[in-house]
């Protein structure tokens, strides 16, 4: 037992003891350094916090230089990664880029036709002049429905101008000043204006009726039922000529007009409260500001689309002609395919009755020889007595009964 | 060519321990602390039980005093603490060479665990209360078993790459 334990002792005192060659300490002294170490960084002493920090500071500079390579390998592999989700991206993007550019043109198309379609029915309005102007008004001042611009008639403004937040239509100038004008805000009562609302295409006037919303007057509930349940939008008509067509003032809420309210309201685009600058457009006509060269492409342009639209009518009075002759081909394949049955049937009839025919006449002579043969047998039978006659159901028997007997020779 | 040929495999059989124990140390790939929920082992503690007791020596005390202050600050715990572990594990390997006569895996490997389960054992009850760390004793069990479960394998793996080099030493 005492030998035992010797053992062990001594075992433990050489594992903890015992120096190798190239060890300049043994692991019981390292053991207690460790030690130590721990119980002084439990302390928060200046000195042991500065060689801590220097520690890390070291070790943080080994971990980098350390992780290079494997950082190097992980950065490739992201970047070779990343490479193909580039490309399928790219594709991708391609694809929409193409998808776009067809919209685009589409919508270029859509906006041309929009504005011959306009200039046809005399509503093409162009930008005579934009300025852009500071509101002056606060915001409590007793017009609230209206707002002073710090733009006048020496900055060219004239009454009836409008007045846009960016795209959207917020008034009118009403009175000019030198320097200043007066802009009738469409949140006021007064504004009468004549809108349309999309897409129903019903007409209607709106005035204000607070800060942020306007009603609709002279028109019924049952004409803004949507079936489609899309957004109602309302945008200027363009009548009474005072703004163009197509301005957006502002958008309906389908739950008011499912409500039981007297009015309908629209929710306007644009924040009166907020107002700081507003952008003043005149409209002319595009007739107007026509000059030589612009009138001979406007009719070189009109020329074309009129030979467009004719080289349209031709193509479609072309794929009617076209539509009717394949239908009249169809018609014709089908009758000459019915015929070529009726043809087929008859020739196999025919050849039938020509069977017949030949096997009833090949019966006549039959009976006729049998007949015969009765009457003139015995004159073109051989026998004892006439030894030079023919023998029955020979030819020669057959031709002697048929010419009722021998033919005399001269 | 000759002489530069043994000293690339003098170096590769005596530094190749001390490199692998720094590079998984000071490697972001660190196994003790991976991605996955059910998966973790001390790779270190692995290396340094193996070498201390198959080749005593190869990786020298002080070296595994170093690489214990940089687990520490790399895994922001107190310092000193993870250097204690592994010269502790030294010490356990250093006796079982001592009390060995005829070497035999599965005792080196039930001795492993017994002394990695009180490494263990310090490192919580030092972490838990002088230092009022929480400890996810359900992690811990998965590290302590896939330690125990690796060690046969890597053990064999470190025992064929030094048959390997040895083999074109001599």
């Amino acid at each position: 037992m005492e030998k035992a334990r010797d053992d062990f002792i001594i075992s433990i005192r050489s594992a903890f003891l015992k120096k190798g060659n190239k060890q300049k300490f043994s692991l019981l002294s390292l053991i207690l350094f460790s030690i130590i170490f721990l119980i002084l960084g439990s302390f928060n002493f200046k000195i042991i916090n500065f060689n801590k920090t220097i520690i890390k500071e070291i070790i943080y500079y080994s971990s980098f230089i350390v992780n290079v390579p494997e950082n190097f390998i992980k950065r490739s592999l992201t970047k070779t990664t990343d490479h193909f989700e580039y490309y399928n991206d790219y594709l991708i993007v391609k694809k929409e880029l193409q998808r776009l550019r067809n919209r685009d043109l589409e919508k270029k198309i859509i906006t041309f036709e929009n504005i011959e379609l306009k200039k046809l029915i005399d509503d093409y309005f162009v930008e005579d002049s934009q300025t852009y102007a500071r509101v002056l008004t606060d915001k409590e001042s007793p017009f609230l429905r209206s707002i002073v611009i710090n733009k006048g008639s020496k900055n060219g403004v004239k009454a009836g101008m409008v007045i846009y937040d960016d795209i959207y239509l917020i008034g009118k100038v009403v009175e000019v000043n030198f320097l200043t004008s007066r802009v009738l805000l469409i949140s006021d009562i007064n504004s009468k204006i004549p809108v349309t609302i999309q897409p129903l295409n019903t007409q209607g006037i709106m005035s204000g009726l607070d800060k942020q919303t306007g009603q609709l007057q002279y028109i019924k509930e049952d004409k803004l039922i949507n079936k489609d349940g899309k957004e109602l939008i309302v945008v200027t008509s363009g009548s009474g000529g005072i703004f163009k067509s197509g301005i957006p003032i502002g958008k309906i809420n389908l739950r008011d007009i499912l409500g039981n309210k007297q009015y309908i309201i629209v929710n306007f685009y644009t924040d009166f409260s907020q107002l700081k600058y507003v952008k003043i457009l005149s409209h002319t006509k595009e007739n107007l500001n026509f000059d030589k060269s612009i009138k001979e492409n406007y009719e070189l342009n009109n020329d074309q689309i009129f030979e467009m639209n004719s080289q349209k009518e031709n193509i479609k009075v072309l794929q009617q002609q076209k539509i009717i002759n394949d239908e009249v081909r169809l018609k014709f394949e089908l009758d000459n395919t019915r015929l070529k049955e009726i043809l087929i049937n008859t020739q196999k009839k025919l050849e039938e009755q020509n069977k017949r025919i030949k096997e009833d006449q090949k019966k006549n002579k039959n009976l006729e020889f049998l007949e015969l043969n009765l009457l003139y047998g015995h004159k073109c039978r051989k026998n004892f007595f006439k030894p030079k006659l023919f023998t029955i159901k020979t030819d020669e028997y057959r031709n002697c009964v048929l010419n009722k007997g021998l033919i005399k020779k001269n | 060519m000759i002489n530069t040929n043994k000293k690339i495999q003098y170096f590769l059989y005596h530094y190749t321990p001390a490199i692998l124990l720094y590079v998984s140390i000071l490697s972001e790939i660190d196994f003790n602390n991976s991605e996955f929920k059910y998966f973790s082992f001390n790779f270190a503690y692995i290396l340094i039980f193996h070498y201390s007791l198959k080749r005593e020596g190869s990786i020298g005390y002080i070296l595994i005093f170093i690489a214990g202050l940089f687990n520490d600050v790399v895994n922001g715990i107190p310092m000193g603490i993870s250097s204690l572990c592994y010269l502790l594990l030294c010490a356990a390997a250093a006796y079982l060479r001592n009390i060995t006569l005829r070497p035999n895996i599965i005792k080196d490997w039930l001795f492993f665990l017994i002394t990695v389960m009180i490494l263990n054992l310090i490192t919580f009850v030092y972490l838990i209360f002088f230092f009022d760390y929480k400890i996810n004793y359900f992690d811990q069990l998965i590290n302590t078993i896939f330690t125990f479960l690796l060690y046969l394998i890597f053990t064999n793996l470190f025992k064929i790459y030094d048959n390997i080099i040895l083999g074109k030493f001599n």
